[in-house]
């Protein structure tokens, strides 16, 4: 039965409990031993233990009492320059008190900052570090402006390999009393690639049925979780139904409130894997797609933007068709 | 049960009515001048454009006053020998319990055509002669063919309510309904009916009915849909333009600021340009104008405006190599700007359960409401208990689990495993 998300019940709580990362792990520890951590920048895909680990380690550092040490912000919900100004430099500045000097301050998904605010928190990192380390967290430490990321010392995580990601599953299922079945061990590694948050909240809403989980079950769970059927999209403006194909795009991005980049990304990933599509072709959409995406960043709205790009997929479906 | 709110929250008292304040007063004392005898004019003329309250205020009178009224609609009764069959009944003054009579004939401007010969003038016979009040009503009290009838009545013409009025026929009909409207969106509705205090109430009901909130989002969509026969010649001259000049231009003539008709222009685009290299490069062009959108919002340049103009109209001409103009093709309503208010409470209940999970899941309200809310929807959608657990767990209120439960049945099966 569950409680809670199993994503966060099976949170591991140590540095010692972290079944995968081995490389960045040993290093933290090390902080851990040494009473002293740098400011840190932890990138890498979702779901691949960058959170987990920060916790971890203020948990190893500072002992039971960690709260009293550490402060959590998320860069995506307060991404602005006041954030910075405010609640970080007030935390920053109070010297900690305890047998270690200074707090640890997780900023989590900092690459969603905007340029000012990392201006002004390169300026806070300098002043304040010997009463604050900063561990910021990032999907793609790119986004984070160079003078910060010199400040820092950086750590690169990577997705689970299957066997850890397979092994940590099934000792979940045991405990939750789960039946996995093989087959849908596979498909939940299929549809999560190593993103470990997202194949539990797989696993946990296909258990919700209280039946043995197929590989069946995995498949229709990730389909009703993400409505937001690119491929569908995709193929109706190849085969040239661009109305079709809009009407697509508007249900993601208003009914089901997906972002443009997500959409984005996930026509890259889909471009390459279509197999009615010559060669040639991909690169020439890579870069038509390439160019949609730069004008994202710089503040186009979505549903137009991916719409051209739609409009260009018909024209290329109408020529390849007339090519041959 | 499905009921029109003009019928359902018509008013009953002239008290409720809403402007015309002297023309009712008139009517009011001309009524009971009939108490001290009968007067000079036995019949009186209401004229006024549609919709503004002439028979409601007939209807409300005879209700304040206790009078029987006898109503007919001048539509079913064309022809000289229906309407006189009628008129007997304007020849006994009074039922037979003492209420006192009153006879409405309604829309009287309908029996003008040429098949109802003789129906104005029976109309005026009656009202020459009749011994209980009669009023008439019609829209255009100056159609020649109701010229005589109208020199032996008592003519008063009702005028459109001011808007502010309207607004408060309209708050009464909300706070009966038990929604709750903003101010500015009943005002731009009432503005918008010009007087026309019925289609103001239909279009609030068409806006409201079933909502509990009303917001000015819901309803200044609204404004477009009267300017279709505008939009759609603007449209045609931006698609099928020769010249980048006579597409440029065509943002002048239309009376909708730059923004919406972009919404119009991105709508209707694909509808006409059929042709994939064409549609291609106009979109191709549209994306450019907004393009420049975004570096306006950005930079606050607004002298970039003219390039966003030129892409959207001059650029999507231009791209029409192959495509011929082709034959009617209706006009769409940029879907996206409905869309945008409809889900627009869905979006606020999911950042606010977003916000939940945050506090739980160590994850931003975002992220929480893309990667988390979906799979925690699935355990709501099939799980009661579990879903009860969550729920306590991550402290979600009714109307949320509600919405994620996607049923009330499921809702009252979670509800019932929360302790």
């Amino acid at each position: 039965m569950s409680f809670e998300m199993w994503a966060e019940k099976y949170r591991p709580k140590a540095l010692n409990e972290m079944i995968n990362q081995s490389e960045i792990v040993e290093r933290l520890k090390s902080f851990v031993k040494n009473r002293n951590v740098p400011h840190c920048i932890f990138a890498g895909p979702p779901g691949t233990g960058k959170t987990t680990a920060a916790l971890c380690l203020a948990r190893d550092l500072y002992g039971e009492t960690y709260r009293e040490h550490l402060m959590e912000l998320n860069a995506s919900d307060e991404r602005g320059i006041n954030m910075v100004r405010e609640t970080v430099k007030t935390f920053a500045r109070i010297k900690s008190i305890g047998e270690i000097p200074f707090k640890i301050l997780i900023l989590d998904e900092a690459d969603n900052m905007t340029g000012d605010a990392q201006q002004a928190l390169r300026r806070t990192m300098e002043r304040f570090t010997e009463t604050c380390r900063l561990v910021l967290i990032a999907n793609y430490s790119g986004k984070i402006i160079e003078p910060i990321q010199s400040r820092c010392a950086p750590f690169r995580f990577t997705y689970l390999r299957k066997e850890d990601q397979d092994e940590y599953l099934c000792s979940i299922a045991e405990k939750e009393k789960v039946k996995l079945q093989p087959d849908g061990l596979e498909a939940i590694f299929e549809v999560s690639g190593g993103d470990l948050r997202r194949a539990l909240n797989a696993l946990q809403a296909a258990a919700s049925l209280g039946k043995p989980i197929t590989s069946e079950m995995v498949y229709s769970v990730i389909g009703r979780a993400n409505p937001a059927d690119v491929r569908e999209m995709l193929n109706l403006a190849m085969k040239g139904d661009f109305i079709g194909s809009r009407e697509k795009l508007r249900e993601m991005t208003l009914k089901y409130g997906v972002a443009g980049s997500d959409i984005i990304r996930q026509v890259h990933i889909e471009i390459f894997k279509m197999k009615d599509v010559p060669e040639p072709w991909k690169i020439k959409l890579a870069d038509v797609i390439g160019e949609v995406d730069f004008r994202l960043v710089q503040g186009a709205d979505d549903e137009v933007q991916l719409s051209s790009l739609l409009a260009r997929l018909v024209e290329a479906g109408y020529d390849m068709k007339h090519a041959t | 049960m499905y009921a029109a709110w003009s019928f359902k929250h018509k008013p009953k008292s002239l008290s409720q009515i809403v402007g015309n304040e002297e023309a009712i007063q008139r009517l009011v004392g001309w009524v009971k001048s009939w108490e001290k005898g009968i007067p000079k004019r036995r019949a009186a003329f209401l004229y006024g454009p549609p919709g503004i309250g002439k028979t409601v205020t007939v209807e409300a009178l005879a209700n304040d006053l206790n009078m029987e009224l006898v109503e007919r609609n001048a539509s079913d009764h064309r022809t000289e020998e229906a309407v006189r069959k009628f008129a007997g009944l304007a020849s006994q003054s009074g039922t037979l319990f003492g209420k006192r009579r009153l006879i409405l004939f309604d829309e009287v401007d309908g029996i003008t055509g040429r098949e109802d010969r003789g129906g104005v003038g029976a109309i005026t016979q009656i009202a020459k002669a009749a011994l209980v009040p009669i009023i008439l009503i019609a829209n255009n009290a100056y159609d020649q063919r109701l010229g005589s009838l109208r020199y032996y009545c008592e003519a008063i013409e009702f005028k459109k309510p001011a808007a502010g009025a309207v607004m408060k026929h309209l708050k009464r009909i909300c706070d009966r309904e038990g929604i709750k409207a903003d101010e500015a969106a009943l005002k731009f509705i009432a503005q918008r009916s010009e007087g026309d205090v019925r289609s103001a109430v239909n279009d609030l009901q068409a806006l409201a009915q079933g909502k509990t909130t009303l917001t000015y989002d819901d309803v200044s969509w609204l404004a477009y849909r009267d300017r279709k026969e505008a939009i759609f010649n603007i449209l045609r001259m931006i698609f099928y333009g020769k010249s980048a000049d006579q597409a440029k231009h065509a943002v002048d003539m239309a009376d909708v600021d730059p923004d919406m008709l972009f919404e119009w222009i991105y709508e209707n685009l694909p509808h006409h340009l059929r042709d994939p290299h064409d549609l291609a490069n106009a979109m191709n062009s549209l994306a450019t104008a907004d393009l420049y959108r975004g570096r306006i919002a950005r930079t606050q340049n607004w002298v970039l405006t003219r390039y966003v103009i030129d892409f959207m109209t001059a650029g999507v001409a231009m791209a029409r190599e192959k495509t011929q103009p082709a034959g009617f093709v209706p006009l769409k309503f940029p879907e996206r700007i409905k869309l945008l208010s409809q889900t627009r409470a869905e979006r606020h209940m999911k950042s606010a359960i977003g916000g939940k999970i945050k506090k739980r899941c160590h994850i931003s309200a975002k992220s929480a409401t893309r990667d988390i809310l979906p799979y925690i929807r699935i355990i709501f959608e099939d799980n009661a208990q579990n879903a009860a657990h969550l729920a306590q767990w991550l402290d979600l209120d009714e109307t949320m689990i509600e919405y994620m439960a996607g049923s009330k049945k499921q809702t009252k099966a979670i509800m019932k495993n929360i302790t």
